[in-house]
């Protein structure tokens, strides 16, 4: 093999979603500047809906996923690495999008609420889950054999992930600034304009194809430093057995 | 990387591991979980709400006239009115009324027949807010002219919450 050659760590499922993510994004941006209206009580700035909402939501999925993957990683007869990649690889896009919710959620709420932050029931737990995912990578970076880093951080993900349920709920269990939701809502009833909705909708697709493409992506760059840090192993073995054979 | 020899005790064959089962943990953890979810959401849930409504003044636990409080309400339809840098309205919820006064603007999407959330003390039968924050609901409704006009002929309605 050439050593000078570059291997793509493309696929064609990552170029699906990736040009999925584009024809989203497109939609997204033109339509939610230009073709949704304005609500009715808070004018212009409904606009960060689009982005506030589906980053909210593919967090929540990043957790849940680097969950599942972190159980299986566990559970598993195997206790494949593979699975503790996606796991650490969809938390680290999971908090991008968590700090992208938290920063366009701090700008409409200074919009419409008055002020930037309130440690609501809403916010507050939020906050706490940002953090708690925030220590989930400091563990994953504690050091030692990639499997004692799987199992560190597989038993930290599992229970990181009971908390998306409080944060999800907290607008219900107690009173919140922070409105309820509007899609997913218990009563099942839709309290938004169609336009709207349909953008948001495709905000959601949009950000979820994004989601799936950079964690295909960081997964296999995840493998690969496995791979180096066993090669390396391998050759610093060979160099102690030449050592010990020339003395 | 270290690869130092290992000393002989470092050597000596490991005993096999017992398998443990892991049934014991996952019950604790259950036992956590729920024992932590019933606390939050039963015992805390007054330290935790963020207001109290404007029925709830001097009545509900945490809310008790002689302390700085947060209350929520709908601004009352036509009680709304600047008077030398003081904004001055009525807010209403479940038939309650509050006398609210703020010295200033509260600016953004403040305007009558919405929910706020004012923070202040009660003053003998009037409540000194000094940060007002709007509640909005989690309707979304595009704003166009008909649409404008339709919520103009409506009745102020409070929404609960």
């Amino acid at each position: 093999m050439n050593s000078t050659a570059v291997r793509s760590v493309g696929t064609p499922s990552t170029r699906l979603f990736g040009l999925l993510a584009i024809a989203c994004m497109t939609w997204v941006v033109v339509g939610g500047l230009f073709f949704t209206p304005a609500d009715l009580n808070q004018g212009e700035s409904v606009r960060i809906m689009y982005v506030h909402v589906p980053t909210a939501w593919v967090a929540y999925l990043a957790f849940i996923v680097t969950g599942v993957a972190s159980a299986m990683f566990m559970f598993g007869k195997k206790h494949s690495l593979g699975f503790d990649r996606v796991a650490g690889a969809s938390a680290e896009v999971g908090l991008m999008f968590m700090a992208i919710t938290l920063i366009s959620g701090s700008l409409w709420g200074r919009l419409t609420w008055g002020t930037f932050w309130e440690w609501d029931p809403r916010l507050t737990t939020t906050a706490f889950l940002f953090v708690t995912y925030l220590g989930y990578m400091a563990v994953r970076g504690l050091g030692g054999s990639p499997q004692q880093r799987a199992r560190r951080s597989a038993v930290v993900a599992m229970l990181a992930v009971l908390e998306i349920p409080l944060v999800h709920f907290s607008v219900v269990m107690w009173r919140s600034l922070h409105q309820r939701a509007s899609v997913l809502s218990t009563d099942g009833d839709i309290k938004m304009d169609g336009l709207m909705l349909t953008t948001l909708f495709v905000g959601v697709i949009g950000f979820t194809c994004t989601f799936a493409w950079l964690v295909s992506h960081r997964q296999r760059v995840m493998a690969m430093r496995d791979i180096l840090l066993a090669t390396q192993l391998d050759s610093a073995l060979n160099e102690r057995i030449a050592e010990g054979s020339q003395s | 990387m270290d690869l130092t020899p290992r000393t002989s005790a470092d050597n000596a064959p490991l005993a096999p591991r017992k398998r443990k089962t892991k049934w014991g943990y996952v019950a604790v953890l259950v036992l956590i979980v729920v024992g932590g979810g019933v606390i939050v959401s039963r015992f805390l849930t007054s330290a935790i709400d963020y207001y109290c409504n404007v029925d709830e003044i001097g009545v509900r636990e945490g809310c008790e006239a002689d302390r700085r409080i947060r209350v929520q309400g709908t601004v009352e339809e036509g009680s709304l009115a600047a008077d030398s840098g003081t904004t001055n309205f009525i807010m209403i919820y479940n038939n309650k009324e509050l006398a609210v006064t703020y010295a200033g603007d509260p600016g953004g999407i403040f305007q009558e027949c919405i929910p706020v959330v004012v923070h202040g003390r009660l003053t003998g039968k009037v409540f000194e807010a000094n940060r007002i924050e709007v509640k909005h609901s989690n309707e979304y409704v595009a704003d166009n002219a008909q649409r404008i006009d339709d919520a103009e002929s409506q009745a102020c309605s409070p929404i609960a919450g």
